[in-house]
């Protein structure tokens, strides 16, 4: 909803003025769910459908890709290589058309998150500098034409980074840095006697405006949910011990410090150490949390912290929000819609292709 | 009016429904899902419950002299082989949160069961009900039983040592008893777990696929679980060097009696009661693969029938060392048979972004 604001609209007309053939009309009525998918061919995809289950596109691509992200009025999305990939791709989302093939420079590779700026000339990736393995990175590039260019990169002041989002101001970046150090081409963990998670904001020019950390130094910080207060929520995947009580979920709401969201100890418990995707649904002030390997989907009340649902979603993956709640997909078994704006939150399956979802999703 | 209306076309709509239902060929898939529910994991279930109903009665009987240790400790064998037995079937309620944990603690690479149990009795002398339940899992469970029924280290024929030990065997007895008796109530409750791998779709299985696809997962997950349990005391974690004590169940010599007990749980929900199991899905065009499955159940079953020494002898020589190798390749082709193939087979998709690890 924030991409529809009256600053981005703005930035909107100014920019269809210089990109030439773009119309920012997008496909009629239904959202279009995009998502990196694995064929069952085993092939790697990147994908759009309807919610209704018809496919818009399915293009098939080198590397399994993590997030995606839309262009904010162009009809463009960056789906993101998955770590330790050096490659990304920026697609046409109305046909899925590859538009280019994004390689990360040399000693750089991608950790699946990036973001486009709301005046949709910039888009910013978390990566790993190689050289001085995990030390995190923000790519910076410019969208010249139908490319994407690098042209700097900052400091994510932290390791390991890995999911990325916008403040509402659009100018500042909330970075999760998963503070562990991984090598080119590896996914091996080198430092779990000595990681250093973080959640660090950032203005757009790499300087630092806050970096705070949880008490467990082996407590991931990895992904994100900002709602349009300015609440941040981190969903956390533990490293230590499998018996360990730690708190995989953490919040920090405006004005206050970055500390664990109250949750409950069967909850807890079901995570088994991990959470994957997280979202916000802003005008129900509801936040949902995917938790594949305790097979569950959580959703709990922002601000009273009460839980609203414990659904059983085998391998439950991506999270979005959509007017009815929440669609969330999963990489065994159907995705579901599930709507919240009743008491008694209801899910539907849909009828879109059943398994193998990646790990994030986005609504376009 | 309108009711005598409806009446009438609901009876002939009954009918017609009778008819309908006897003539639409059933989804192979939710009849597969139904017929393993009420004839292997329903079973299976009410067994555990039964075996932990039993040893609580027996811990209570032991304390008061009227059961031996020996009768003891066949309570024990029976609880755990019955435990084991259900891994392949960890579906719903046991297979979430920690549940598992209360029931058995392993790998227990630190000794903490018994450092546990000591420290416990030593805080606690006179341990009551709610002590325990509120205890750590560590002492919650079955392994704290058999460390106190079998090691070395404890004589219950004294009987000042059997007084001390004796409120702590009760306690478990009643916590397994109660917790077996719970997840048993909640896969018979209405709209339970039973039923939803019965009646499709519902709140959890949007359609019968999706609960086939779960019954596979937790079997190939109880599979390679088989795998780490005999793989840890063979030491292929620690560069082949033997670790007796992180043997499931050394202390009563079980291993090799759970493995056999769980590998039989898993062959049900191969075959079902009925030759309705997971076996049936399979086309005339796979009847290759489900030929060489029947193989490997057969010949892991077999060898694990003719292994009577016990675990740690065989770990202490090179000829058992080379059987334990054996049969560890036999666990591990029938995992990869389930894993793979089987999952191919019936379009299942095992682990994916739980194991993705982003």
């Amino acid at each position: 909803m924030r991409r529809r604001t009256l600053l981005g609209l703005t930035g909107a007309m100014l920019a269809v003025g210089s990109i030439a053939g773009w119309t920012l009309t997008r496909d009629g009525g239904q959202p279009v769910l995009l998502s990196a998918r694995n064929g069952t061919d085993g092939k790697h995809y990147v994908v759009g459908y309807r919610l209704d289950g018809s496919q818009v596109f399915a293009t098939p691509v080198a590397e399994r890709c993590h997030d995606v992200y839309p262009h904010p009025y162009l009809p463009l999305a960056v789906f993101v290589g998955r770590r330790p990939s050096r490659e990304s791709y920026l697609i046409d989302s109305r046909d899925g058309r590859l538009l280019q093939v994004l390689a990360s420079p040399p000693h750089r590779h991608f950790y699946g998150h990036g973001v486009f700026h709301q005046d949709g000339e910039w888009f910013y990736t978390t990566e790993n500098d190689t050289t001085d393995a995990g030390r995190g990175v923000l790519g910076v590039y410019r969208l010249e034409g139908r490319q994407l260019v690098r042209v700097g990169e900052h400091a994510t002041h932290g390791i390991g980074p890995h999911q990325l989002l916008w403040m509402p101001d659009n100018e500042t970046l909330v970075i999760a840095n998963g503070g562990i150090r991984t090598e080119a081409d590896s996914r091996a963990m080198m430092n779990l006697d000595a990681m250093e998670p973080s959640l660090v904001l950032l203005r757009r020019d790499g300087s630092l405006v806050s970096k705070e950390q949880l008490p467990e130094r082996m407590n991931s910080v990895r992904h994100l949910a900002v709602a349009a207060d300015g609440t941040i929520v981190s969903g956390q995947q533990y490293e230590g011990d499998a018996m360990d009580r730690v708190p995989l979920l953490a919040i920090k709401r405006p004005g206050q410090a970055f500390q664990h969201f109250p949750l409950g100890e069967r909850q807890r418990q079901i995570m088994n150490q991990y959470t994957a995707s997280l979202a916000i649904h802003d005008e129900l002030r509801l936040l949902a949390v995917t938790a594949p390997r305790g097979n569950k989907l959580f959703i709990w009340d922002l601000d009273s912290t009460e839980l609203r649902q414990e659904a059983h979603l085998p391998d439950c993956a991506g999270v979005a929000a959509v007017a009815e709640g929440f669609v969330v997909s999963s990489g065994q078994g159907r995705c579901r819609l599930f709507d919240c704006r009743s008491q008694r939150i209801a899910s539907t399956p849909l009828q879109l292709p059943a398994g193998l979802w990646d790990n994030h999703l986005r609504i376009l | 009016m309108i009711r005598s209306y409806s009446l009438r076309i609901a009876s002939g709509g009954l009918l017609t429904a009778l008819l309908l239902s006897a003539c639409t060929p059933a989804d192979p898939r939710a009849e597969t899902s139904k017929a393993l529910t009420d004839g292997v994991l329903l079973p299976t279930y009410s067994q555990w419950a039964e075996a932990d109903r039993r040893l609580a009665a027996s811990a209570i009987a032991y304390c008061a002299d009227n059961q031996t240790t020996e009768e003891a400790r066949e309570a024990f064998v029976h609880a755990q082989t019955a435990w084991a037995g259900l891994q392949p079937l960890l579906i719903g309620p046991m297979g979430e949160g920690n549940l598992a944990w209360q029931v058995q603690f392993w790998p227990d690479k630190k000794n903490l069961v018994a450092r546990q149990v000591t420290a416990l009795l030593n805080t606690k002398p006179e341990l009551t009900q709610a002590d325990l339940d509120g205890a750590s899992v560590v002492v919650q469970g079955l392994s704290a039983y058999e460390y106190i029924l079998f090691d070395k280290s404890i004589d219950l024929g004294d009987a000042a040592a059997k007084q001390r030990y004796c409120p702590l065997l009760t306690a478990i007895g009643e916590h397994q008893q109660q917790l077996a008796a719970g997840v048993l109530q909640q896969w018979q409750d209405k709209d339970g777990v039973a039923d939803q791998l019965r009646r499709f779709p519902n709140e959890r299985y949007a359609e019968p696929s999706e609960a086939i696809a779960e019954l596979l997962r937790v079997q190939v997950t109880a599979l390679d679980g088989l795998k780490k349990k005999l793989g840890a005391p063979l030491g292929r974690q620690t560069k082949g060097h033997p670790q007796p004590y992180q043997a499931e169940g050394w202390r009563s010599d079980t291993t090799l009696a759970n493995i056999t007990s769980a590998i039989k749980g898993a062959e049900s929900l191969w075959l079902g009661a009925n030759e309705d199991g997971l076996r049936r899905l399979l086309s005339a065009e796979q009847a290759d693969l489900a030929k060489r499955i029947d193989a490997a159940y057969a010949e892991l079953l077999q060898q694990l029938a003719g292994m009577n020494q016990p675990f740690a002898e065989l770990l202490g020589n090179d000829a058992g060392r080379g059987e334990l190798d054996a049969l560890y390749k036999r666990i591990d082709s029938l995992h990869r048979l389930h894993q793979l193939e089987l999952a191919r087979a019936l379009g299942v998709q095992i682990g994916f972004n739980a194991h993705d690890g982003d």
